[in-house]
């Protein structure tokens, strides 16, 4: 019966990803061709990425197209969400999609993706989905959130000829204290940049069941361009290991909660049961040699119940899913400037908290503008996966 | 003894049994994939969300296309009046393709209005351009009087526009999207024709996706 039950718990091999070759968007796809289609938009997510940091913005559009088309829809009753949900399934067995600072990345990139190609209003329209990925989805108060969605919403809206004075306000509001940039409609030039390593996620609690982030504070804090003498400021306007901790609990944490609790409950009344059990069995035979019937019984009942209540707390499965986009910055910036046609020369450098220049990772670029082009965009990535 | 054995022993057993086929593969779902199925673009399909779907676009091109047929102007015009599509201005939170509106009521007036409307073709113009270049090129070169060449001017601007309002609570999320479209003289800048649809969609997310 156990051997029959376990064999069906075996299903076929999963197809092996090729050896890694050391390129993030090779070995990406390696592994997006073999995984299962629930790990689908982790690895597009993972890809795009490490796409746009190389300026394959073709590989990088594709895969967040792909990935959008699962986060942006509604992730209603499915089979899996319903496994996840299970108490004998993890929650890993649904269809990723993320945490909210996971999709509004998602969104943010692909909205850098059509600035870049001259739609501003789609690349709007990416920026305030994203927003709406990242409010709660109770009727908690909302936390600080992000500065930058607002911010570069109403930033298209003024280059669209539109007003962008309620996304500035709103940006502002969550900037606190710290000014931000007026709306240059004139500015030729959009660079987004990003650095530091993103938050990684692990589990915690006695079955895994808390999701939980870990979260470093990276070296660099700050960035700074300069081109032809002009220095262009690029702090860090947004947080993602700040985002990933403050949202709060998710639904999916009382679910697992309640697993806990239940595989927690079902393995105790076994021990209790086992207990029993064993107890029960030191009077089958009393001390004249005589053989008690009922001792015998309840023995073997309370054995089995035991059981019985450690086979369904071995099968209960509470740990979280800490499946993570995981090649994510830590902090993000914008800033804008307006450049005459032609080449020009830049110098990229990142600063440490102190405001020093962390001299390694200072490159030097050259950007073309086109005359007569629509907003050039610049993307700049300290990070190099 | 053997029977009251069986009577507790039996049940646990099958308790037992009940919890292992928690994780017995009854079967990957779809696990021979879901068969191509053709969708009427006017249907919605089985993956659906609250933004801007093929259904919408079908629909409300098609009223438009209808509503412009019926405008006097165009209606009651002497001579097929010339259009020019103007890029439909998104305002939504839904990244769309934006020529797609148009190009429908495009292809919707073409085959329903029998040469009643003609539209301009602005999105080669770099390519009618330089053909028009080669072609007054070579005909200064055989020594010809080229005429006077030039592209035609519209007598009528069509234009959309996308605007939509986005909550989301813990009744699920809901998206309006308020389609308008409108029809200028290019002359005149006068409004002939402008007419509106609007669509709401709601759902709400499986609680292991929140």
């Amino acid at each position: 019966m156990l051997l029959l039950a376990l064999a069906g718990c075996v299903t076929s091999l999963p197809r092996r990803p090729p050896p890694p070759t050391g390129d993030p968007i090779v070995d990406g796809n390696a592994a997006l061709e073999t995984s299962p289609p629930k790990d689908r938009v982790l690895w597009d997510d993972r890809i795009a990425a490490s796409a746009l940091r190389v300026g394959r913005y073709g590989e990088a559009r594709v895969k967040l197209d792909d990935s959008i088309a699962q986060i942006g829809g509604i992730l209603g009753d499915s089979e899996s969400a319903r496994r996840a949900r299970g108490v004998f399934h993890a929650e890993s067995e649904k269809i990723f999609v993320g945490e909210p600072y996971e999709r509004v990345m998602a969104y943010y990139y692909r909205g850098i993706l059509y600035w870049r190609d001259g739609e501003p209003d789609n690349a709007r329209a990416c920026f305030r989905s994203a927003a709406l990925a990242s409010s709660l989805a109770d009727d908690r108060p909302v936390p600080e959130t992000y500065v930058l969605l607002d911010y570069l919403d109403g930033y298209a809206s003024v280059k669209l000829g539109g007003d962008g004075a309620d996304a500035f306000r709103r940006a502002q509001a969550n900037a606190g204290n710290r000014p931000l940039p007026a709306y240059d409609a004139r500015a030729n030039v959009l660079v987004f940049a990003e650095f530091g390593q993103g938050p990684q996620k692990y589990a915690s609690g006695r079955y895994g069941e808390k999701l939980r982030f870990l979260v470093a504070d990276s070296r660099v804090h700050d960035a700074r361009l300069t081109v032809e003498g002009r220095v262009v400021q690029l702090p860090a306007y947004d947080d993602l290991d700040y985002q990933a901790i403050t949202r709060g609990g998710r639904v999916m944490d009382y679910i697992l909660e309640r697993k806990a609790v239940f595989k927690t409950v079902a393995g105790s009344a076994g021990d209790l049961a086992l207990a029993g059990s064993a107890a029960a069995a030191t009077r089958i035979y009393s001390e004249n040699g005589r053989r008690s019937e009922g001792a015998e019984i309840t023995a073997g009942a309370l054995a089995a119940v035991g059981a019985v209540g450690e086979l369904v707390s071995a099968a209960t499965v509470a740990r979280a899913d800490t499946r993570c986009w995981n090649n994510l910055p830590q902090r993000l910036s914008f800033s804008s400037l307006s450049l005459p046609p032609g080449n020009h020369s830049l110098t990229l450098e990142f600063l440490d908290a102190q405001g020093l220049v962390c001299r390694e990772l200072t490159r030097e670029l050259t950007l073309h503008i086109d005359p007569g082009a629509p907003d050039t965009v610049l993307f700049l990535s300290e990070l190099n996966r | 003894m053997i029977r009251l054995f069986r009577s507790l022993i039996a049940p646990a057993t099958g308790a037992a049994a009940v919890a292992f086929s928690g994780c017995v593969s009854e079967g990957v779902p779809n696990a021979g994939g879901v068969p191509v199925t053709e969708v009427r673009p006017d249907q919605p399909g089985f993956v659906s969300g609250t933004g801007v779907e093929s259904q919408d676009l079908v629909s409300i091109s098609d009223r438009m296309a209808k509503a412009i047929l019926g405008v006097p102007e165009i209606a009651r015009a002497k001579t097929a009046p010339h259009v020019v599509l103007d890029p439909v201005v998104n305002n939504t939170r839904f990244p769309i393709d934006k020529d797609i509106f148009l190009i429908r009521i495009r292809t919707q007036l073409n085959s329903r209005s029998m040469g009643k409307v003609r539209f301009l073709d602005r999105d080669t113009m770099r390519a009618l351009e330089r053909e028009r270049d080669i072609r007054l090129a070579s005909e200064r070169a055989s020594g010809d009087t080229p005429p006077a060449a030039g592209f035609r001017g519209a007598d009528f601007v069509l234009s959309g526009k996308l605007d939509g309002i986005s909550t989301r609570t813990s009744q699920g999320t809901s998206d309006y999207i308020l389609y308008s479209f409108r029809l200028t003289d290019a002359r005149t800048s006068e409004i002939v024709w402008e007419d509106t649809a609007e669509i709401k969609k709601q759902g709400l997310e499986d609680a292991a996706y929140r």
